[in-house]
């Protein structure tokens, strides 16, 4: 009782001052998980050493570290983090705007047919053999896919000039089936076995072997579409009331939706062509922070861009840690994760979940 | 005087009549005399074969216990389908071509398979039963990844499907050689072919045996940008340590075949890297991509440029032809023990 006392009261709080303490206790928690990430791998490297060696990376000199030592948090582990943190920010943003679009608790990223979208791109990568001869080819592949599927999804949803929310969400269903019949289409037409396991993997989610470059794909896209989300964020609360209040309240509503379906797409579609299809994050990411900061979007937008990082990072580290040397799939243990504390929170708070 | 001509003449029509009447007198073997004799005479080296129900029964029907149970042949089969590529290879080694009624594609792919080129002309199945049922085979036999609703399928129409597992380990490879010698009806040539098989693994061993120490070995690939390794119980780190090398992974604590990251090569160590991909796979770039990364640099396979893109279908196979997987690495490792090249087959499979 004192702690769903505690939660009402802290919903009642201000935005402003929902923001003040919420931001600085995740952006805190991310920052400390990035750090402990940092520390933890197969190579042993001690905490000063993994300080300077970060801090060398930034261009802040310090006391020499050791040559493999600086190498690994340079090379290997800290884009990794990076990669996983934007992932895990973009899956959390674009889960809070499509439930807040859809109006709907069970909304994710995948609602709109852009994960299957990036699969099928990336699948095809695979299947022909592209990502043999060309690494960037499965991203660049997953990203056109994701952007390919976006068109279709809207293409559907918008026939007959109108677009509806009921149309939205047949749409992406629709999307999500034809894809879906796509990729078992392109598996059972593989010519041999070989790309089968790849395929399994890339769809399972991972991390692995991300660099650089990866980080160099995802960040920009991501970070465009995160600010167009943040900026929706005032709309967004607005749609939740209906579109005819909305609409008097100066939203464009055909306008607002477009945009937010196409930040979305975008920062999904990023996330996805770096890092496969990982599950749940924009599902739980924004039903937890719900509950605990309210239905309200400016305060919901920023929060699930770090609780979403926080998740990955947290899921990711897991992944690196728990089997090591080897290496677990990402997207494996956010679903072994987050399906269990999902059923968890919507029995727990039945009420509450569906309250947007 | 009888002349030299005549009296040589008169030899050879005595000799001719001679191996006439013997021939009229001594009988000709009919099939089920060939059968009785083979029953009368059964073979010590099928006794601990496991598969075997019988090993005192060399003639027909006979039986044999694979994974998906008892299974009886009535006679010794003639149209043969070996729906894998592990056994497929060994089948080659063991009946006639023409025995072999169909493959699957990957058996004809010289990519994945070290008979392909034997196997151009045959007809190709799929795990679709009714591709296999239209060859109208005797037997089929199979490997744990064939469907069990196909073996089903296939048992019902009454087709005999023996499904076994191919294990890489010495004796289990001759064992295997055995099983499917005694399901064709060729004990003698499985017989004749294991040993010289293990000829060929004991004269490898009898050198790369005493090595110590052995070097760290580690055998990687990648596939899209997934790294994997292979490590306890995998055919990559058996044919590792046939050839005298240490499999790094085995060490490192990883079982079967895993992903890895880079980080996991740096704290492996390995003092030679084995890339069983082939080269139209990216094994090439893959190989660029481990020499040019800074991260690595220190690794000793890295820094001495010991990263070598070998044959991957002597690698990954789970037939004899890993012998000549561990063969080829032996020569990697050790040189100067081995200064030329391996026998490129063995009999039967060229």
């Amino acid at each position: 009782m004192d702690g769903q006392h505690t939660l009402r009261s802290f919903r009642r709080l201000s935005v402003g001052t929902r923001l003040a303490i919420g931001l600085p206790v995740l952006s805190a928690l991310v920052l400390a998980t990035g750090l402990v990430s940092l520390r933890l791998g197969p190579v042993p490297i001690n905490t000063l050493d993994v300080v300077w060696a970060t801090l060398s990376t930034m261009g802040i000199d310090g006391p020499a570290v050791d040559r493999t030592a600086q190498l690994v948090i340079e090379q290997i582990r800290l884009p990794r983090i990076i990669v996983g943190a934007a992932v895990g920010m973009a899956l959390g943003l674009s889960g809070t705007a499509m439930q807040g679009l859809f109006r709907n608790p069970m909304a994710d990223p995948g609602i709109i047919g852009v994960s299957a979208g990036g699969a099928v791109g990336a699948v095809t990568a695979i299947a022909i053999g592209l990502v043999d001869l060309f690494w960037l080819a499965l991203p660049a592949f997953a990203f056109i896919g994701a952007a390919l599927a976006l068109l279709l999804f809207y293409g559907i949803a918008a026939v007959g000039g109108r677009i509806s929310m009921a149309t939205l969400l047949l749409a992406g269903v629709a999307v999500n089936a034809f894809l879906g019949a796509v990729i078992s289409a392109i598996i059972y037409l593989l010519p041999s076995e070989g790309p089968l396991r790849e395929i399994l993997y890339w769809l399972a989610g991972g991390l692995d072997s991300r660099s650089w470059d990866h980080v160099r794909i995802a960040l920009p896209p991501i970070a465009v579409g995160a600010a167009a989300l943040a900026l929706t964020a005032r709309d967004l609360n607005l749609l939740a009331l209906g579109d005819d209040e909305a609409r008097s309240l100066g939203v464009r509503t055909g306008a607002t939706r477009t945009a937010l379906l196409a930040a979305s797409a975008l920062v999904t579609g990023s996330a996805v062509a770096v890092s496969g299809s990982i599950a749940f994050v924009g599902l739980v990411t924004p039903h937890v922070l719900r509950l605990v900061l309210g239905p309200d979007h400016r305060v919901l937008m920023p929060m699930s861009a770090l609780g979403g990082a926080l998740f990955v990072m947290l899921a990711d580290m897991a992944a690196r840690t728990v089997i090591q040397p080897a290496e677990f799939r990402v997207g494996v243990l956010t679903a072994f994760v987050g399906a269990p504390f999902f059923v968890f929170l919507l029995i727990k708070n039945k009420r509450q979940v569906y309250t947007l | 005087m009888i002349p030299e001509k005549l009296r040589a003449w008169s030899l050879v029509v005595t000799l001719g009549l001679g191996l006439i009447l013997t021939a009229c007198t001594v009988p000709i073997p009919s099939t089920e005399d060939m059968q009785a004799a083979a029953e009368a005479a059964p073979r010590p080296e099928l006794r601990d074969v496991p598969g075997i129900v019988d090993p005192d029964n060399t003639g027909w029907p006979r039986g044999v216990e694979g994974l998906n149970g008892v299974v009886d042949i009535p006679g010794q089969p003639a149209r043969i389908i070996t729906a894998s590529i592990g056994h497929d290879e060994m089948a080659v080694a063991l009946v006639p071509l023409e025995r072999l009624v169909a493959v699957g594609a990957v058996s004809k792919d010289p990519t994945y398979s070290n008979v392909a080129g034997l196997l151009t002309d045959k007809p190709e199945i799929s795990r679709d039963p009714e591709t296999i049922i239209a060859q109208d085979p005797d037997v089929i036999v199979t490997s744990p990844y064939f469907p069990g609703e196909g073996i089903d399928a296939l048992e019902r129409v009454g087709i005999p499907v023996v499904q076994t597992a191919l294990q890489h380990d010495p004796e289990a490879r001759l064992d295997a050689i055995l099983l499917m010698g005694y399901i064709f009806g060729e004990e003698e040539r499985a017989a004749e072919f294991t040993a010289e098989v293990q000829q060929r693994y004991d004269d490898l061993v009898a050198i790369t045996g005493t090595k110590n120490p052995r070097p760290a070995v580690l055998a990687l690939t990648r596939y899209s940008d997934q790294i994997w390794v292979a490590g306890e119980g995998s055919t990559e780190g058996s044919v590792i340590e046939a050839a005298g090398g240490a499999n790094a992974a085995v060490d490192a604590g990883i079982s079967g075949n895993q992903t890895i990251s880079l980080e996991g090569v740096i704290v492996m160590a390995p003092e030679t890297i084995v890339i069983a991909q082939p080269v139209a796979f990216g094994a090439e770039q893959f190989k660029q991509d481990l020499l040019a990364d800074p991260a690595l640099a220190e690794v000793p396979a890295v820094k001495t440029g010991r990263i070598h893109i070998v044959d991957s279908k002597l690698f990954t196979t789970l037939s004899f032809w890993n012998i000549r997987g561990a063969e080829e690495l032996a020569r990697i490792l050790w040189p100067e023990d081995f200064p030329n090249p391996s026998p490129e087959g063995f009999s039967r499979t060229e």
